[in-house]
This record gives C-alpha cells, sequence and structure tokens, in this order.
C-alpha cells in the first residue's frame, strides 16, 4: 500500500520507440499519470528489450526479439505495460504463437539460449488502457478526478491493434472490459463518449508510404464524421495513431479541401487533464494541432493542485 | 416464432427507385436467414431475388449485408439476427461494396472476378511432369491448407477498411487467393507475381488492419496470409522503391540500435537522392521540431543496452536463410 492508500501495481514498462520518438509528450505524461495512480513503473527490467517490429519486420525475426522481451519480465516475475496499441497488438500475437511448445523451445534453442535467457510462456502483457480497467478501477479512477470533463463530446479511436484480431485482443474473459475500454475511461472523466465510424478502424497511417491518398482520406473521413458528430476532441491509445490523427492532419486538411480542426490526446494525457495536470505538465503544446479549445472548455487557467 | 425482415429491394427493370420492402414470416428458432429467405420466395414472393446454394456454409455464396454486417445468409440465425434487430426489422442488403444488381444480389463481376482475374490465381508449374501429376512431397503444402479453405465469400473484402475509400484497391480476398498460388513450390513465377501484386492498388495498400481476418468466417486470417506476401516480397526486394527502402531502414536501424531510429527511417524511405521527396519531408519535420517532436536520427540515435544481442538475433535469423 502507498501512503495514499492505493494498492501499488509494478509492471515492466516497455514504453516502445515512438513515445521516445516522434511522441515524446507520450511518455512524459505516462510517467506523471502512472506515478499518480500508484503504478510502479519498472524501467530497469526491460531496458535492453528491442523493438517488437510493429509488424514491419518479419515474424521470423520479430518472433525471437519479443520472446526475449517476455523472458526477461518473466524474469523479473513482473507483468509487461505497454503504452502503445502496435507494440502491445504484435506482442500480443507473438504471444500467442509462442504458447506452441515446440516452437517456443526452438525459438529458446536457436536464439535465446546463447544469451542463457528462457522464455517459458508465462508473460503477461497489458496495455495501460487495460491496466487503468483492470487492475486499477474506474470507480477509484472517477474518485480521484479533480477537473471532470463536464460532458466534453470525446471519440474515442482505439486504432486496429488494441481490438482485432478479437479472440487475443478481447478474450470471452476480458470481454466485458476491453469491449467498452476505453469510452468507459472516458465516461470516468466525466466527459461524454461519442461513437464515430473510424472509432475501431485504421486511422491510414500504416500506408503513408505507399498511398498516401488512400491514408489521407481514411484520416479525414474519420476527423469528419467525428467533427459532424459534434466531437469536441479524440483521444486514442496509440502514439501511431497520434502521429496520423493530429501531426497528418492539416494534409487532409487539403486531401478534403476542409477545415478539420479536431484536437487529438494521448490517453493518459485526457486521465492527466482530469486528474488536475496543467496542459503544459502533459506536454499539450507539443501537439501539431492546438487544444486551447479544450483548455478552454474546461476552464483551465484556474488553478488546480494535482 | 414470427420475424420480420426488411429487404432493400431494387429491380432494374420495373422499380429504379431503391425501396425497402418488410415480411413477415413464421420461422423455426433454429432456422438460418437463408431458410427464411427461401420460404419468403416460396410462399410470399416469387419476384424476390437472392443468391444462394449449398446451405451449408460451404459455397460463399449467399454472403449478404445483415444488420448491417457481412454475413453469409445460411450460417446467420434468424434468432440472433432477430434478437441484434434496432427497428423492428432484420435488415438485409446486398453486400456494400458492390453494386446491387437486383434486391439481395451484387455484382460479383466487378468485386469478386475481375480482381481474382487479375492475379492469375492458377499455379504456372516449373517444369511439367513427365507423366501423371505433379507430387509435392508430405507437409511441403501445409502452410497452404488454410488459404485453400478459402470459398471466396467476399466477407474479407466486406470488412476492408481501404476498400471504402479506394474500389480499386485489390483487395484481401484477392490477396488472400494470390497467396495460394505464390507460395506454391511448384510455381515458377513468384518473382514476376509479387512485381505484379506491388503495382499502385496492390497488396502495399494493405493497412494490416485485421479486419479481413476478423471478418474471414473460414479462420484463413487473410491478414497473415498479406503478410507473408510482404514478408517474400521484401526478401526478394521485389515491392515498389519506396516500401522496399521503408522496410528495409527499419530493419537496418534496429539491427544497428535495438529499437527504431524514426528520423533515419523517413529518410532513408524517400531515399538519399530523391531530393523531391526529402524535401516533401522539411515542412512537417520543420513544424515537428519546433514543437520539440522531432526524433534525432544516426549518431544522435541512441543505442539499447541489448542492441549486441538484437543484432546477434538479426544475424542468426540470416543465416537460416
Amino acid at each position: 500500500m502507498t501512503t495514499n492508500g492505493q494498492v501499488k501495481t509494478k509492471y515492466a514498462f516497455y514504453p516502445g520507440c515512438v513515445s521516445k520518438g516522434g511522441c515524446p509528450e507520450l511518455y512524459e505524461a505516462v510517467v506523471q499519470v502512472a506515478e499518480k495512480l500508484g503504478f510502479e513503473l519498472d524501467d530497469k527490467a526491460l531496458e535492453s528489450a528491442g523493438c517488437t517490429g510493429a509488424g514491419v519486420l518479419s515474424k521470423e525475426v520479430s518472433d525471437p526479439i519479443n520472446a526475449r522481451t517476455f523472458a526477461m519480465a518473466e524474469a523479473a516475475g513482473l507483468e509487461i505495460m505497454t503504452i502503445c496499441s502496435t507494440c502491445q497488438g504484435i506482442m500480443t500475437q507473438a504471444h500467442h504463437r509462442l504458447k506452441d511448445e515446440e516452437y517456443r523451445a526452438m525459438i529458446n534453442r536457436d536464439f535465446l539460449a546463447e544469451e542463457g535467457l528462457e522464455y517459458k510462456g508465462t508473460t503477461v502483457i497489458r496495455h495501460m488502457l487495460w491496466a487503468i480497467v483492470e487492475d486499477f478501477g474506474l470507480d477509484k479512477l472517477k474518485s480521484m478526478v479533480k477537473r471532470p470533463l463536464n460532458g466534453l463530446p470525446i471519440a474515442h479511436f482505439y486504432g486496429c491493434y488494441m481490438k482485432r484480431p478479437p479472440e487475443l485482443m478481447v478474450p470471452k474473459e476480458f470481454a466485458k472490459t476491453r469491449k467498452t475500454a476505453l469510452e468507459d475511461v472516458i465516461e470516468a472523466l466525466g466527459g461524454k463518449a461519442v461513437k464515430t465510424s473510424g472509432r475501431g478502424k485504421c486511422c491510414g497511417f500504416p500506408i503513408l508510404t505507399s498511398n498516401e491518398d488512400n491514408s489521407m482520406a481514411m484520416l479525414g473521413d474519420h476527423t469528419l464524421d467525428a467533427k459532424a458528430k459534434g466531437v469536441k476532441a479524440m483521444v486514442t491509445p496509440c502514439p501511431l495513431c497520434h502521429l496520423q490523427l493530429d501531426g497528418k492532419q492539416a494534409d487532409a486538411e487539403a486531401h478534403k479541401q476542409e477545415e478539420i480542426d479536431m484536437p487529438v490526446f494521448h490517453l493518459p494525457q485526457l486521465v492527466g487533464l482530469a486528474l488536475g495536470f496543467t496542459p503544459k505538465e502533459m506536454n499539450l503544446q507539443r501537439h501539431l494541432v492546438s487544444t486551447k479549445s479544450i483548455e478552454e472548455e474546461l476552464g483551465i487557467g484556474v488553478e488546480v493542485k494535482a | 416464432m414470427e420475424v420480420k425482415f426488411a429487404v432493400k429491394r431494387y429491380d432494374p427493370i420495373t422499380n429504379a427507385d431503391k425501396s425497402t420492402q418488410t415480411y413477415t414470416a413464421e420461422v423455426d428458432e433454429g432456422d438460418m436467414v437463408l431458410d427464411a429467405l427461401l420460404q419468403i420466395r416460396d410462399e410470399q414472393d416469387p419476384t424476390l431475388a437472392f443468391r444462394g446454394s449449398c446451405r451449408t456454409g460451404f459455397c460463399g455464396d449467399c454472403t449478404m449485408t445483415v444488420n448491417g454486417k457481412g454475413a453469409i445468409a445460411c450460417r446467420t440465425k434468424v434468432k440472433k439476427a432477430w434478437d441484434g434487430a434496432e427497428d423492428g426489422a432484420i435488415e438485409l442488403e446486398p453486400l456494400k461494396m458492390s453494386r446491387q444488381m437486383k434486391d439481395l444480389v451484387y455484382n460479383a463481376r466487378e468485386f469478386h472476378w475481375n480482381k481474382f482475374r487479375a492475379v492469375e490465381p492458377w499455379v504456372d508449374p516449373v517444369q511439367p511432369p513427365e507423366k501423371g501429376e505433379h507430387l509435392v512431397p508430405g507437409g511441403h503444402d501445409k502452410h497452404l491448407t488454410e488459404s485453400m479453405r478459402c470459398t471466396q465469400c467476399g466477407l474479407c473484402d466486406q470488412g476492408c477498411t481501404v476498400l471504402v475509400v479506394d474500389k480499386t484497391f485489390v483487395g484481401p480476398a484477392a490477396l488472400t487467393k494470390a497467396y495460394r498460388v505464390v507460395a506454391d513450390e511448384r510455381d515458377s513465377r513468384k518473382r514476376q507475381r509479387l512485381d505484379k501484386l506491388s503495382l499502385p492498388r496492390g497488396m502495399w495498400d494493405c493497412t494490416h488492419c485485421f479486419e479481413a481476418s476478423e471478418h474471414c468466417p473460414k479462420y484463413i486470417e487473410p491478414t497473415d496470409r498479406i503478410f507473408d506476401l510482404h514478408d517474400m516480397a521484401i526478401k526478394a526486394e521485389a515491392g515498389p522503391p519506396k516500401v522496399v527502402h521503408h522496410y528495409k531502414s527499419f530493419a537496418a536501424s534496429v539491427k544497428a540500435h535495438g529499437w527504431l531510429d524514426e528520423g533515419r527511417l523517413a529518410i532513408e524511405t524517400e531515399g538519399f537522392t530523391n531530393v523531391k521527396g526529402l524535401m516533401k519531408l522539411l515542412p512537417l519535420a520543420v513544424k515537428a521540431g519546433l514543437k520539440g517532436k522531432h526524433p534525432m536520427p544516426y549518431m544522435l540515435h541512441k543505442k539499447r543496452p541489448g542492441h549486441e544481442q538484437i543484432k546477434r538475433i538479426f544475424e542468426k535469423w540470416e543465416s537460416k536463410g
């Protein structure tokens, strides 16, 4: 137990490449919000872990790299916490393949033994969104809100990998918590979750290189649909979606020849704002689409002690 | 059990307006949607057009939209559809991605067959066998068995997020078929096929969103089959130059540093000599840089502590061929 009576939950923290590269605002927000919630993020257990492969690297090489990561968390006796849907999705898929004992034995023998590692198949990998809903609890989150979102209409944008393949990402035993995890967090923070057509769809980021027109059409459709439904901001648990929804929004406006102007939050930033952190602490100034309209709606500027 | 069906009707000759007609039918609890449609056609309205054949989920013919979602009519229980009906009737429409030809009949030629034809879904053997059949040693076709189960029902295409914005994309159904021949060891045109699949509107337009796998009623995992095609193409350096650069740069930076160097990836995807492409990156790079969002490339991208081990894993994999 911590001093404020919360159960301390410890995880092997796997921040992923993007939260330390293109979305540094995410990493900094996570560290502060996790501390506030009483999550202990062990950043030593996986400090030498590699990239998940992000669906770009062949499974033939990314499965051994991921097995190595799982083995390190297993040895430390910790669950892994991710803050990126893509990391979570790719790891969960690798984790599933590694349940096959023959396959796992091959990976252990051919790739991990030389380093003295062995993956026994027991590691659990949990996205921060799931950790909040499943380990921390929505009621407790609700009780900690200092700056409620005042019914603000917010669109939940999961991205691909938090939802699919459904049998891996939303298995029966977690159907209750994971099906509407993001909506439930928005509501717990006092916001109003608004269903949009893009909520479980691909943001278009993966095909930026191969077909930018289609990528921009997808981004434009998702954000404009949110706008048409009266949404004031979007929130995503995936930094790659954020790179697209926030970073490429100006290009989608040019593609659609229509103003979009839709602020997009990383999940921990929205949680942080509601818990009383300042926009500066949540690094909102780093977004390419201004979040000022939301700050004004929430009457920020008025001091709230986090 | 009495249920209502709201069918989106269309007759190209007599009714140019697409209207919705409601039918009431008395069905058994265990009936499938196709059973109910056959009953309605037999007992109430012989003009109602729909596709259907095997009635056991084997042929993939009776695909349609049930309550807004793609479904195989002979595998969809009326009771379940009725429980999920929102406006007091089970909504039936033809597949959304295609042109409605008559009632629930969609244009399969445009939607399926032209795309299947484009991937030339037949094996071209390396050498015709001297006599008898071209035999594949036991187990050598194990990886193909899943994709061979495809009934071409089209549900994966119905779920595809790319086809929503671009109907000219070849789509997961045809790509799954393409995998079936590209990965067949008897085929002689692997490289040529990968090149062709890499043309615009081909396999590189797939986002890997897993909608196709989610929609597949036969658990063929079309998304994984497209991943497999991409892997084969990258190994053969058969993709479009920008894509090959992207994949190679990604692998090279993870191999060298243990994790992705995003700055390097952006530059190398365009290519060092592609001045126009690099200039195009500049405005966003400057904007992101001013916001403190620009990752530093190359020497400024720190190596992770375990980078030697990641490199070792890469080398081991490469040595396995």
